[in-house]
């Protein structure tokens, strides 16, 4: 199989970028749309040319490195991966393909297709953790928690940080993104003695980072590589609203959740 | 309090503050239009409720300043909103496919654009009377303003029926994503539940732009004269 | 020669630990805030404990390559953690998870580690749960278990297929938390290109801004390494792509012992090789084999499609070699099998490299919807990959390196033979001996990061002399100089082949004469073979741009290098062990049906390699004394 391929080049964040276009020849189907690129950078650096930088590593679709916009969509044509595991049997020979890095103020530009996603980290570090210190947890046991529940919070734990909801929002916002980690830990009760003050800082460091806001377009649903729905970014306001409630004093914080069990 | 007025100034919450003032905005359209179905009952039912809109002068501007506020508030907080919006994304995509947004939710700073000037347009025209002079004085026979006659004249001109045609298109598209929208930013999302309510937020929308395309149809087809 | 002192303490195995911790002498409040620990890598066992130290008030500074420290390739483990709970009252202990380690790595691993693995295991569960790490849960409400591994208890806690993301987001928010509170400093997409070494105690690292290229000195009271396996040394293998054996090479450069290299998992499920441009195997689950039926043709060369080769012509090979464990055999067995069949020339598929796993049976039996249940993912990702469908046709598999059982040696402390030098999760070659059982890396990662590091590096900051240092030290500045003068080498070779060549070719080397199955000639004609390879690579490589920028190429030509001085350690160790046990099979001795044979008379040991400047590295043993497990054989037939 033969492509062509329209690749954003763009030496640093502060550079002009352009397209670049680029013959990727000698492509079969069964190739991953990363070996493919891999083949066409070890033409260039043959040729002494730099290659084209591009962000991967486990190639299996969970460590969420990969980001690229792929015709116009993150993550490619299907939905429920990530580019790593696009195949290019999925393209009819010849096709042109257009590749483009996520683009949103919160994520600058490094280098070509390779963008700073440590906006999220920020985000996470503002509070998307339960603050226990290691040693001297209760048996695992103690605490019950219904399936349903552990299913919900599981589905809305399997974000792997990629980004993609972020890229494919026509606000670039990151609602998503948030609105998985505090589904999930708003969910379990031992997340519960902090779900205020970690969905206000959470939202607060999202501001902070330059993301848009929510349109709900769902957009973010259909590229999510592990299809979290947007029903968690519903969540995610409520709980905002009900964080709003209890800061500003009216009823007080539940107990830590071991209380009611015991 | 302070906390909680704080809490509204965040992104999610001034989301939250437009999709409130936009709710209350629903209702009123919702108000609006069943009020003007009796348009249908003849002119007597209509005059007569008109009459009795402006026999409470306080009542009425309050809903007037009420309205209002909401519009600003309502439009202040988008135009901040997607102000930040287009910040967030400095660059454009060269091409940007949607996978599964609704053309409504793509279109509404459009819908709102078009739903405000026909707004505007619609309040010269029937409310202050100023685009089409010659019916606001006149009076009915019992002696109550003749809102139904003006509004006879307007629909028969089929200038003015395309007009509000297209503010009808405006408010549609404009509803069918911000009922549900306004919803899921309100933190409403029990699954089943929240079915219903989507679908009741449709519902709502389509209902009152049938109702008004009905009041405009009726008149220009003649069913009402 | 250097005395490998494993400071195991004395007395009954169940009190080793406690007895141990209360013997450390431990770093008072005042103190910890002055002190300040390096860790390297965010993966399971790094994560757990830089958040770990941070909380206990050390000033960490921790470092990894990646843009996030939540994409270590802990985070692609699938089935699960084990720990002894016993929550299924199925005759689970620590006594046991105990036995099934020491069994199952083969008698090669220190019975003191591995009953202190099993003794914090169910500490790890606990913890998991309270930072909220959302596991299968019953009805009931209570922590669901699953059998893996060839167990005969359900010990396996999980989190659907993907257990290691989740327990690293949980140790990654743990991390998270320290950040903010000032505790951790973070420094993520810059890489350890060596060690700073002051007076003999490991001081310092340098490291590369992955975006930059600056090059800079970061010195500390103790260094933790959490690096990783070095399975990438074969080129193709189940890990990412950025696993890489730099950091753990770099030590034993510096004195650090390197223990059982040869000590290599290949996993028996991984989808085969399709072209000469594939970059990564993809692992299957295990589970598979549960109903799946492993078989290839009778007769070498059968291109006959798998339908119309009838049952009399085809060879379940498992099940005819293992009879009692059938297609469940473990997994150095299963891929030694495997490539036995290849070989013979049986295998299908392109290049014969590949057995057909086959659900015909169990589809014929239970019906479709129960497999379709059962597998449905796992066939729908065989179908993404390779545009078969595993219900028409068989799936093919073949074996592809996984996981590395060797690595720095350390003591019971976790300190390899540097002092100050610590090495925490797959980096070290503690628990696992020559196999690991699956579920047991999360275990080990955590353990070591959560629970055992934390209190062992006390008494080292406690006891150790460690004169403050500037960062532009002497040793450090030199250290500096080194790394920039080996990255200005790199640049200036402007050949016209590329690293990833060069990798490929050390693989497929390896993996012909250091991979399943070893021998003699094999491994002598790679070690001649490996030098020439290195020496081409200096004069041909191709790396373009400049070190002073975001240069991807740079990075990975400067691993390369260091895996073609590695897999020289890697065969002479194999070379060395004149014995089949776990994962390390010379042709040489095994049984006459095909079986290995262990010898512990000559090689129950640790192999600890002693880096020589131009020689042949110094082989050191630890002796294994095994006084609470008496070794056995290993059956599965």
């Amino acid at each position: 199989m033969k492509f062509t391929l329209k690749i954003w080049r763009q030496n640093g964040p502060h550079e002009r970028g352009q397209f670049v276009t680029y013959e990727a020849n000698e492509v079969s189907p069964g190739m991953s749309f990363l070996e493919m690129l891999d083949g066409v950078n070890q033409r260039l650096l043959t040729q002494g040319e730099e290659p084209v930088a591009f962000e991967q590593d486990c190639r299996e679709g969970i460590c969420g490195s990969c980001s690229l916009v792929i015709n116009g969509i993150p993550h490619g044509p299907d939905q429920g991966i990530t580019t790593c595991q696009l195949y290019m049997r999925r393209f009819s020979d010849g096709a042109r393909i257009t590749i483009e890095p996520w683009r949103a103020r919160a994520f600058p530009i490094l280098k070509d297709l390779v963008v700073d996603r440590s906006a999220l980290d920020r985000i996470m570090q503002a509070g998307g953790y339960i603050s226990v210190n290691t040693g001297g947890a209760v048996d695992g046991n103690v605490l019950l928690i219904g399936k349903d529940q552990a299913e919900t919070a599981m589905d809305a734990a399997s974000c792997i940080g990629c980004g993609a909801c972020v890229a494919a929002c026509k606000n670039a916002s990151a609602m998503l993104f948030v609105a998985a980690k505090v589904s999930h830990l708003a969910t379990l009760p031992q997340g519960r003695p902090e779900r205020a003050s970690r969905v206000s800082a959470m939202l607060e460091a999202m501001d902070r980072e330059g993301f848009g806001t929510c349109g709900n377009q769902s957009e973010c649903e259909a590229v999510c590589p592990k299809s979290i729905p947007v029903r968690f970014i519903a969540n995610l306001n409520r709980e905002y609203l009900r964080a709003g409630i209890v800061e500003s004093g009216l009823p007080s914080e539940s107990q830590s959740p071991y209380a009611e069990s015991s | 309090m302070v906390r909680l007025f704080s809490h509204f100034q965040s992104s999610v919450g001034k989301k939250m503050v437009i999709a409130l003032t936009g709710l209350g905005l629903v209702a009123y359209v919702v108000f609006h239009m069943l009020g003007n179905l009796q348009l249908f009952e003849g002119p007597q039912a209509l005059n007569k409720y008109a009459a009795f809109l402006r026999d409470i002068p306080i009542l009425l501007w309050t809903v007037r300043i009420g309205l209002l506020s909401l519009v600003v508030v309502h439009i202040g907080l988008a135009i901040q909103l997607s102000m930040r919006n287009r910040r967030a994304r400095s660059v454009e995509y060269t091409i940007h496919r949607y996978r599964q947004a609704s053309i409504a939710s793509r279109t509404m700073t459009i819908s709102g654009i078009v739903l405000l000037v026909f707004v505007g347009f619609h309040l010269l025209h029937l409310t202050a009377g100023v685009i089409d002079l010659g019916f606001s004085e006149r009076l009915d026979s019992e002696g109550h303003r003749d809102v139904y006659g003006k509004v006879v004249h307007a629909f028969q001109n089929p200038f003015i029926v395309i007009i509000y045609l297209a503010g009808q298109l405006g408010l549609g598209l404009h509803l069918s994503h911000a009922i549900s929208s306004s919803l899921q930013t309100m933190g409403l999302e029990r699954a089943a539940l929240n079915r219903l309510l989507q679908g009741l937020g449709v519902a709502i929308g389509l209902l009152v732009v049938l109702g008004n395309i009905a009041i405009i149809l009726g008149v220009f087809l003649g069913i009402v004269h | 020669m250097r005395r490998l002192d494993s400071k195991i303490p004395s007395g009954p195995l169940e009190s080793k630990w406690d007895r141990h911790r209360f013997s450390e002498k431990l770093v008072s409040p005042n103190n910890k805030r002055k002190l300040t620990v390096i860790v390297v890598g965010t993966g399971l066992a790094g994560a757990s404990a830089a958040s770990t130290l941070g909380q206990l008030g050390y000033h960490v500074e921790c470092f990894c390559f990646h843009d996030s420290p939540r994409r270590a390739h802990s985070i692609a483990a699938q089935g699960g953690i084990n720990a002894a709970k016993n929550y299924q009252d199925d005759g689970d202990s620590v006594g046991r998870l105990f036995y099934d380690t020491i069994k199952g790595g083969d008698f090669r691993s220190r019975e003191a580690n591995v009953y202190r693995l099993a003794q914090v295991s169910t500490q790890i569960i606990d913890q998991c749960v309270a930072l909220g790490i959302p596991f299968a849960r019953e009805y009931g409400g209570q922590l669901a278990n699953r059998s893996f591994g060839g167990v005969q208890v359900s010990r396996t806690f999980y989190c659907r297929g993907q257990t290691g993301q989740q327990l690293l987001l949980g140790a990654y928010s743990a991390l998270c938390w320290q950040i903010e509170r000032g505790q951790v400093t973070m420094h993520p997409r810059t890489e350890l290109l060596d060690l700073i070494l002051v007076d003999g105690q490991a001081r310092g690292i340098v490291a590369r801004d992955l975006v930059t290229g600056h090059i800079s000195a970061h010195t500390a009271h103790a260094v933790v390494l959490a690096t990783g396996g070095y399975s990438n040394v074969y080129y193709l293998s189940t890990n990412a792509s950025g696993c890489n054996v730099t950091a753990t090479y770099r030590a034993w450069k510096h004195g650090a012992s390197f223990a059982n290299p040869c000590f290599t998992q290949i996993h028996p499920t991984a989808i085969p090789p399709g072209d000469a441009h594939q970059a990564k195997l993809t692992l299957m689950s295990e589970s598979l084999r549960n109903d799946g039926r492993l078989w290839v043709p009778r007769a070498p060369s059968d291109y006959r499609s798998p339908g119309d080769i009838p049952s009399a012509d085809r060879d379940y090979f498992l099940e005819r070699r293992y009879p009692r464990f059938g297609n469940l055999a473990p997994r150095d067995i299963a891929s030694r099998a495997v490539k036995v069949v290849c070989d013979e020339g049986r295998g299908v598929g392109p290049g014969g490299q590949g057995v057909y796993l086959d659900f015909s049976d169990v589809v014929e039996q239970q019906g479709l919807e129960v497999v379709r249940e059962r597998y449905g993912n796992l066939f729908d990702m065989y179908h993404r990959i390779t545009g078969e469908d595993a219900h028409q046709v068989p799936m093919r598999i073949y074996p592809a390196p996984h996981y590395t059982m060797g690595g720095l040696w350390v003591d019971y402390n976790l300190m390899s033979t540097v002092p100050g030098l610590f090495v925490i999760g797959e980096a070290n070659f503690a628990d696992h001996g020559a196999n690991r059982l699956g579920a047991s890396s999360l275990m080990q990662g955590l353990a070591d990061g959560y629970f055992i590091l934390p209190y062992t590096i006390g008494h080292y900051l406690a006891t150790a002399k460690l004169p403050s240092i500037p960062d532009d030290h002497a040793d450090a500045r030199e250290a500096m100089r080194l790394v920039a003068a080996r990255i200005h080498r790199l640049l200036a070779v402007q050949g016209r082949r590329t690293a990833a060549m060069f990798h490929r070719e050390l693989g497929t080397l390896l993996w012909n004469h250091c991979g399943m199955s070893r021998n003699e000639g094999g491994l002598t004609s790679a070690l001649r073979s490996i030098p020439t390879l290195r020496e081409e690579f200096w004069r041909e490589v191709m790396v373009p741009g400049s070190g002073e920028s975001f240069n991807q190429e740079l990075e990975y030509a400067g691993r390369v290098a260091d895996y073609l001085e590695f897999a020289e350690l890697l065969c002479h160790d194999a070379l060395h062990r004149h014995e089949s046990c776990g994962a390390h099979f010379r042709e040489e001795y095994q049984t006459e049906d095909g079986e290995p044979r262990r010898d512990d008379g000559r090689f129950a040991y640790v192999a600890a390699w002693e880096y020589r400047e131009g020689a042949v590295p110094i082989l050191h043993k630890e002796p294994l004394a095994f006084e609470f497990v008496p070794p056995t054989m290993r059956s599965y037939q």
